[in-house]
């Protein structure tokens, strides 16, 4: 059959292409509030799992201060302490305080779960995938977001995870952090700062920035942070330890495959004069 | 002694059509001479299946099926199982890569035609074979028994809650209990690895046979059995091996290329592969805040979505992949492939596959005004693809297909 | 035209078939190893402690290491010395048949020289020999002089787990490694051979 309404159009798929782009460009002002909540973006975290040095650093921080009240339930201690290259003996002797633990037995915690309800209301969360469900920037933004707050039980609020039942206790080695509200400047339209005109810098008062009064902590901003760091690394490793291990057979396994591919790729050809 | 093989050889083929079956569905089988790479995904599709199916079993040996153990015998496996990980991941992998190659392989069909006479029943079969996979992916993820497993699964059993009269007592009678508890992962668990799996390798195995029967397709839309050659094979035709089997190999290289680098480097892919609120488990009291299915339903969840009805959305969510086994009716284009086909089944196809995209992109995020109207829009193309096609297809300029290769 | 491709078409044959197995190898690797004891079973198989201060002398328990049996026995100074009548009858009464952990130190085969520390599993087919003290005629053994019996396959051993001549068990029962501190006996490791 004859179509008698023969488009003069010549159709492009680029040009349905195109408009699909329109919506998908339209669409990125509607994202949602982010998982660091009043924080804002989280703050960007890149693990180095070959770090050992930052993972017993991290390992110890968190039997330190954290063990007390979670466990790491499906971790073993040996493991940890093979995998972070800490001779047993002195894994043993200075981050398992229970004395009657076996190298292969799981880190089920120090605390029981009934006295944990009783003092926090909930029973602190298993830690050992906490970096897989909420994932690395979240830890690092959260642990380092705790801020003055009187009217909560702890004193402290968070801005990652507002309302948070767990008390802060890295505030010896932080200070006290508050949340303060500064002057800063106006942008104009341009992107430049807004004048008066006397060119006096115009500012406007904006609240939510977290700060540390000089001193109040025993660790100074960057050793802070740090110190975060490595726990953050420690927690992506136990996480998943098999992942320094995955990324590193990875690379091999994508060569081989591209051997292959080659290879096939050059028999294929050979073959293919046949026909053609 | 060197005649003992051919001798046991021929004991064998007398009693079992070994070299018949050989020659006529591998060595021999003829071939469209000139396909392109749209033409490879169906050999990638039964690699993953093998894939799948021997990561699978191995997965078996060590998970638990238990309510209490399901979840930490996924992390068992992760951790204390010797190279669990990599077995694991394989297996979500696979999964991820089996939707994406049928998905391509599908579209491959719509592009070329590939459903119209006389494959008609080689597309059919495609399509129980990706209902069975959709089955299959679904109960599966619910086996990790974490928090996207339990949720997810209370959604899809809550949809038989839409079924007039017995929609209560079929969600009940499915779950077993009056949640999602160890008895419902234990019926999933037996479905998943033993029941879809049989019926899957069933449709696959008629699928192939179907196919064997009436020829494999090209991009051109022609005809390759009307020139034959002195001995009845096809001029524009060669043989399946060796040059397919070699054709498929740089596939292969290339896909597990694709294959590992997912594996190894992005096993989560990004939250799409596996999503992170699956790291915790199951807990019926607590809805993540974030619920969205897995990406290779995502299309059939934004179009449930779509729809401000409960019976409703599922309707058009079944008939979404119910309208898919008729397309072959639904085709009234003298020509098979989009190369000759006009403007109109262009238009539509593109159409078609930026709204499957956009559906697909609209279930993984969270509900907006601008993404529901999205939806709706989107949902009204994808049908309009396939109810409006005897239509464009039969008063459209076709051009003329070729007879030769 | 065929004729002239010939070796290089040979030659990449041979490449990619090369190629293709020596990837099996490695494919394999994961699915062979995760059948290995995982670390949860490596874990419930550590050593294991026993207080045998409170074991009466001539009385055999039986602790569980592994989930299988390990024979503790007591030794009387008479049935020490009862060994070495019997020691015509045994295949291998050195142990040089297998690696034995800690030959020559004492009569008992362990690091005690009172107790003795040995696997209860029979070597010839894994059953559990039973423990016969007693010094009577046996249905099995018209001189018997004490030891394991095998119900299964009739395997006779003696006081201490050697093997009889002429039964079907091949080799002595092997002694764990263990060790004593005070009285209490730690099978599955020995700090001395770590």
């Amino acid at each position: 059959m004859i179509n008698k309404y023969k488009l003069s159009y010549n159709f492009k798929w680029w040009h349905a292409m195109s408009l699909a782009c329109i919506f998908f460009i339209t669409d990125v002002n509607a994202s949602e509030g982010g998982p660091c909540k009043d924080y804002g973006e989280c703050d960007k975290f890149k693990y180095s799992l070959n770090d050992m040095e930052s993972l017993q650093s991290g390992a110890s921080t968190f039997m330190n201060y954290c063990y007390g009240c979670h466990s790491l339930q499906y971790s073993r201690w040996g493991r940890v302490a093979t995998d972070l290259q800490i001779p047993e003996e002195i894994f043993f002797d200075t981050l398992v305080f229970d004395k009657s633990i076996k190298s292969g037995d799981l880190m089920t915690g120090s605390m029981s779960k009934d006295s944990s309800v009783e003092w926090f209301g909930v029973a602190p969360p298993d830690l050992t995938l906490v970096s897989r469900v909420r994932g690395d920037d979240w830890i690092y933004s959260y642990l380092r977001a705790y801020y003055e707050d009187s009217s909560k039980q702890y004193g402290v609020n968070n801005l990652v995870y507002p309302g948070t039942a767990m008390p802060n206790v890295l505030m010896a080695l932080q200070g006290s952090q508050k949340l303060i509200c500064k002057n800063i400047p106006v942008i104009a339209r341009n992107g430049g700062e807004k004048r008066d005109g006397t060119g006096k810098a115009l500012t406007t008062e904006k609240c939510g920035f977290l700060e540390v009064p000089e001193g109040s902590g025993q660790l100074t901003k960057d050793e802070f942070d740090k110190v975060i760091y490595d726990l953050t690394n420690f927690l992506v490793y136990v996480g998943e330890p098999s992942k320094a291990t995955r990324e590193r057979i990875g690379w091999y396994v994508i060569f081989y495959f591209l051997i292959f591919t080659a290879v096939s790729y050059m028999l294929y050809r050979e073959y293919h004069k046949d026909y053609h | 002694m060197s005649e003992m093989p051919g001798k046991l050889f021929g004991w064998l083929n007398s009693r079992l059509p070994i070299l018949n079956t050989y020659e006529r569905h591998l060595s021999k089988h003829p071939v469209p001479s000139k396909v392109n790479f749209w033409y490879l995904f169906g050999a990638l599709a039964s690699v993953v299946l093998i894939i799948q199916i021997i990561s699978g079993i191995w997965l078996i040996m060590p998970y638990s099926n238990t309510e209490e153990e399901a979840f930490s015998s996924i992390e068992y496996i992760m951790r204390d199982v010797d190279y669990g990980w990599v077995i694991r991941y394989m297996h979500t992998t696979g999964a991820s890569m089996f939707f994406a190659v049928v998905y391509l392989h599908m579209f491959r069909g719509l592009l070329y035609g590939s459903y119209q006479k006389p494959k008609e029943l080689v597309w059919i079969f495609g399509c129980a074979i990706y209902l069975a996979m959709m089955a299959e992916g679904f109960l599966g993820y619910v086996l990790p028994y974490g928090q996207m497993s339990y949720w997810g699964a209370q959604v899809i059993i809550s949809l038989f809650g839409a079924i007039p009269y017995i929609g209560d007592s079929l969600e009940l009678w499915v779950r077993g209990d009056y949640y999602i508890s160890g008895i419902t992962v234990s019926r999933f668990f037996a479905l998943h690895v033993v029941a879809l799996p049989l019926v899957l390798i069933a449709l696959v195995f008629l699928h192939l046979v179907a196919l064997h029967e009436v020829g494999a397709g090209n991009p051109e839309g022609v005809d390759i059995e009307e020139f034959l050659d002195d001995d009845g094979i096809p001029l524009d035709s060669v043989p399946f091996f060796p040059y397919k089997v070699l054709n498929a190999f740089v596939a292969i290289g290339v896909f597990m290329t694709v294959f590992a680098i997912i594996m190894f480097f992005f096993p989560e892919g990004g939250g799409y592969f596996i999503e992170m609120a699956n790291f915790e488990k199951a807990n019926p009291l607590v809805t993540p805040e974030h619920i969205a299915p897995v990406w290779y339903y995502s299309p059939y969840y934004a179009m449930l979505r779509a729809v401000p009805d409960k019976l409703g959305g599922l309707i058009i969510m079944g008939s979404a992949v119910a309208i898919l086994f008729v397309v072959p009716w639904l085709d009234n284009s003298k020509a098979a492939s989009i190369r000759y086909k006009g403007i109109y089944s262009k238009i539509a196809l593109a159409l078609f596959a930026i709204s499957f995209l956009t559906l697909g992109y609209l279930g993984t995020v969270g509900v907006t005004e601008v993404r529901k109207t999205m939806s709706v829009i989107c949902t009204f193309i994808y049908f309009a693809f396939f109810l409006l096609m005897p239509i464009y297809t039969k008063f459209e300029q076709t051009k003329e297909v070729p007879k030769r290769l | 035209m065929q004729e002239k491709d010939n070796t290089r078409r040979k030659v990449l044959i041979g490449l990619t078939t090369a190629v293709s197995l020596s990837g099996i190898p490695f494919a394999a690797t994961p699915f062979i190893a995760s059948w290995n004891p995982s670390a949860r079973a490596k874990a419930a198989g550590a050593s294991v402690k026993v207080d045998v201060s409170k074991m009466q002398y001539g009385q055999q328990i039986q602790v569980a290491w592994r989930k299988q049996p390990v024979f503790v026995i007591r030794h009387t100074k008479e049935s020490l010395k009862g060994l070495e009548a019997t020691l015509s009858k045994l295949r291998d009464p050195n142990s040089e048949d297998i690696d034995e952990l800690y030959r020559g130190q004492n009569l008992t085969r362990s690091k005690s020289s009172e107790y003795t520390v040995i696997a209860g599993v029979c070597t010839h087919l894994g059953c559990s020999p039973k423990y016969h003290p007693e010094v009577e005629p046996k249905p099995w053994d018209a001189s018997w002089a004490g030891g394991f019996f095998c119900p299964c396959h009739g395997s006779m051993f003696d006081m201490v787990g050697r093997v009889f001549k002429g039964v079907p068990a091949p080799t002595n029962l092997p002694v764990p490694p263990h060790f004593f501190n005070g009285s209490i006996l730690t099978i599955g490791e020995d700090e001395e051979l770590a």
